[in-house]
């Protein structure tokens, strides 16, 4: 199931459209919730519009690096691990440190990940193990140093940093300019790297069978490593954001157990199958922003946040189950 | 998920046996009970020296009163994942009976487990029906289950739900109590009744050898007739009931409830079940090497706990040992 849209003939937009039909629904779905949260509130501007996309950054980050994973025929339930060692990492080493310094921490936290992952991909591949058992295992080792290098919430960055992911040096309020920046920069970056590279066509002809991969003379091993090396890259990113958004570090194993958890349901609301090969980036990211921008619409709704939990479950499951049924019929159909 | 399978190897093609090591290493990649059996030994041998009391009656029962429960949710995922599924809402399910049937103490034993493990029974109908009526997957239908059900019981135990958090005598007993002069959990037993069904069930029903032909071959299995949405409803009720029997007993160990009550056995579970041998992909594995896998956790947690490290290098310790657990399983299963 892989398709390139590269030449502009109406044809093969609406094709293109018709292939990714889930990828602009949930996109779609994001602009009606949008408009939808901006009638329920009586003013609805650049403060709205900030604090989502801010607040959405973490999840967005794990989602686009789980949906690149996923795509590739693996899944990582390590992500919250390495979002917290990110994180814990960075706010130890950020703490009163010049912006100079605290880029070169965030550069070298993004580099070191990626490679940490990519050695966790060669693992897998070596071993045998399957992925979500391997990133099991290492998903406790990640947090396990998380917490041995900041063993409580602490730490600290520099403002500029904070304004960086937030657009404001106190992290409260600013504007909306460098976090959608920051969301669309490296979505952008890794859905072009996965559609229109060798790299990420590798990526995906993996997923959609390793087998017919490697018999067509692709190298198996250096795309699931490169796939692997992205949703590290990410996690960094992810982390880097929390400690801008929070302004320190908070090496709790359950945040991260709930991000990785969340990762993968964005991914699949997305529309990226888990058994890989299919869908596409763009859709996690919808998918994540989503998932976060239904508390401040059910609050705005004044649903209390224990129904609130309620409801993000049963739509994230109803969801599912309306995009099953769509499918089932479409192959009764076909 | 890929199915990265290793290229066709003819089964008769045999490791020449020259000297007794590779005899040895021949039996044990035919059976991988006895490396998981030998490496439990190893690892109880091992706590030991580190700690000689823990050799003594109240150490091993201590393990064992953590293993119970560890063993029946362990077992939930194992059913399931030998259909190509998994359980995330097992420890929430676990929770919620645990609450229930603390909340319904007062009106008699019977009644509360009773009422506890119907919690499991809906739960468990409810994953069923959306994985396999609505094809939702596995991992996003019982993670959205445990959302709802903790934003349920969170609202409820300030309503209908409000009042006692404490379990009666009875389930404080089969949960922490002990007989043989202090030796032997109840607990213990429960599991050991548990495993017998579940063994047996598995490998002489026609349930159980169905739960196996749906994760290695499910259209194939539609193709002779069978109706494989039933299946995984019951898969996914008796995954349900398993979670509520656990819960329950963890309630019962710990004597009072609270909604964080079985959160972290939820990754333990999955590996108890994993490091036993049972594919995540569904059609092999077993509950006699998820036994083994619950029982070498357990020890293991022990283990950490008398080393008394901090949490962090446990947590790295876990991580690592679950990694060379189930490396070490593949390379011996792979008969390299």
């Amino acid at each position: 199931m892989i398709s390139a849209v590269r030449s502009a003939g109406a044809v093969v937009w609406s094709r293109g459209l018709a292939r990714h039909s889930w990828t602009v629904g949930v996109w779609l779905l994001l602009s009606v919730l949008l408009v939808w949260y901006a009638t329920l509130i009586p003013v609805f501007g650049q403060f709205q519009v900030t604090s989502i996309s801010k607040n959405s950054l973490p999840l967005v980050y794990l989602a686009i690096g789980q949906a690149i994973i996923v795509i590739a025929g693996g899944i990582d339930l390590s992500l919250g691990g390495l979002l917290l060692l990110s994180n814990a990492l960075a706010a130890r080493f950020m703490e009163d440190q010049p912006f100079a310094m605290v880029l070169l921490v965030a550069l070298l936290l993004i580099a070191g990940l990626a490679l940490l992952n990519a050695l966790v991909g060669y693992v897998i591949s070596i071993s045998g193990v399957p992925d979500i058992v391997v990133t099991l295992a290492t998903g406790y080792i990640w947090s396990g140093i998380a917490l041995w290098v900041l063993p409580s919430p602490g730490g600290g960055t520099a403002p500029e940093f904070r304004w960086l992911f937030t657009g404001a040096e106190s992290g409260i309020g600013g504007t909306y300019v460098m976090p959608i920046l920051m969301m669309l920069v490296p979505a952008l970056v890794v859905f072009f790297l996965s559609r229109q590279t060798r790299i990420g066509l590798a990526i995906y002809a993996i997923g959609s069978d390793d087998t017919a991969a490697r018999l067509a003379g692709l190298d198996v091993r250096r795309a699931k490593m490169a796939s692997y090396a992205i949703g590290g890259a990410l996690a960094a990113l992810a982390g880097l954001a929390t400690v801008a958004l929070t302004g320190t570090g908070d090496p709790r194993f359950s945040v991260g157990a709930n991000a990785t958890l969340n990762s993968v349901a964005a991914v699949v609301l997305g529309g990226i199958a888990l058994v890989g090969g299919t869908g596409l980036v763009l859709g996690a990211v919808a998918a994540g922003v989503i998932l976060i921008m239904l508390n401040p619409i059910l609050s705005a709704m004044g649903i209390d946040p224990n129904n609130a939990q309620i409801i993000q479950g049963l739509l994230i499951a109803g969801v599912m189950m309306v995009g099953g049924l769509v499918t089932l019929l479409r192959e009764r159909s076909a | 998920m890929s199915h990265s399978s290793p290229p066709p190897r003819s089964e008769t093609e045999h490791v020449p046996a020259t000297g007794l090591v590779a005899r040895a290493a021949a039996l044990v990649s035919e059976r991988p009970t006895i490396a998981l059996s030998g490496t439990l030994v190893i690892l109880v041998i091992v706590t030991g020296i580190i700690e000689p009391n823990y050799l003594a009656v109240s150490g091993v029962r201590n393990t064992l009163l953590q293993a119970a429960p560890l063993g029946i949710l362990a077992g939930a995922q194992t059913i399931l994942m030998l259909t190509g599924g998994i359980d995330l809402s097992v420890t929430m399910v676990a929770t919620a009976s645990a609450y229930v049937a603390a909340n319904q103490s007062p009106s008699g034993a019977a009644v509360a487990i009773l009422l506890g493990v119907v919690v499991g029974l809906v739960v468990g109908s409810a994953n069923g029906v959306g994985v396999a009526v609505f094809r939702v997957n596995p991992l996003i239908m019982t993670l959205a289950m445990s959302g709802i059900l903790l934003g349920l019981f969170t609202a409820w135990a300030q309503t209908i739900l409000k009042g006692s958090t404490q379990v009666g005598p009875f389930i404080k007993l089969i949960g922490a109590g002990s007989f043989l002069g202090n030796r032997i959990p109840y607990s213990v037993v429960v599991w050991a009744v548990i495993a017998a069904a579940l063994i047996w069930l598995l490998r002489r029903t026609g349930w159980g050898r169905l739960l196996y032909a749906i994760g290695d071959n499910e259209i194939a299995v539609r193709l002779a007739g069978v109706r494989v949405w039933q299946v995984r409803i019951t898969a996914y009720i008796a995954a349900g009931v398993l979670g509520s029997i656990g819960g329950i007993l963890l309630g019962g160990r710990t004597g009072a409830v609270d909604l964080q009550l079985a959160n972290a056995f939820l990754l333990p579970s999955v590996a108890a079940a994993v490091i036993g041998g049972t594919s995540i992909f569904g059609g092999v594995g077993g509950y006699a090497g998820t036994i083994l896998g619950a029982l070498i956790l357990s020890v293991l947690n022990s283990m950490l706990t008398f080393l008394n490290v901090g949490q962090a290098i446990q947590q790295v310790v876990y991580g690592a040992i679950v990694l060379a657990l189930a490396w070490g399983y593949a390379g011996l299963t792979r008969r390299a």
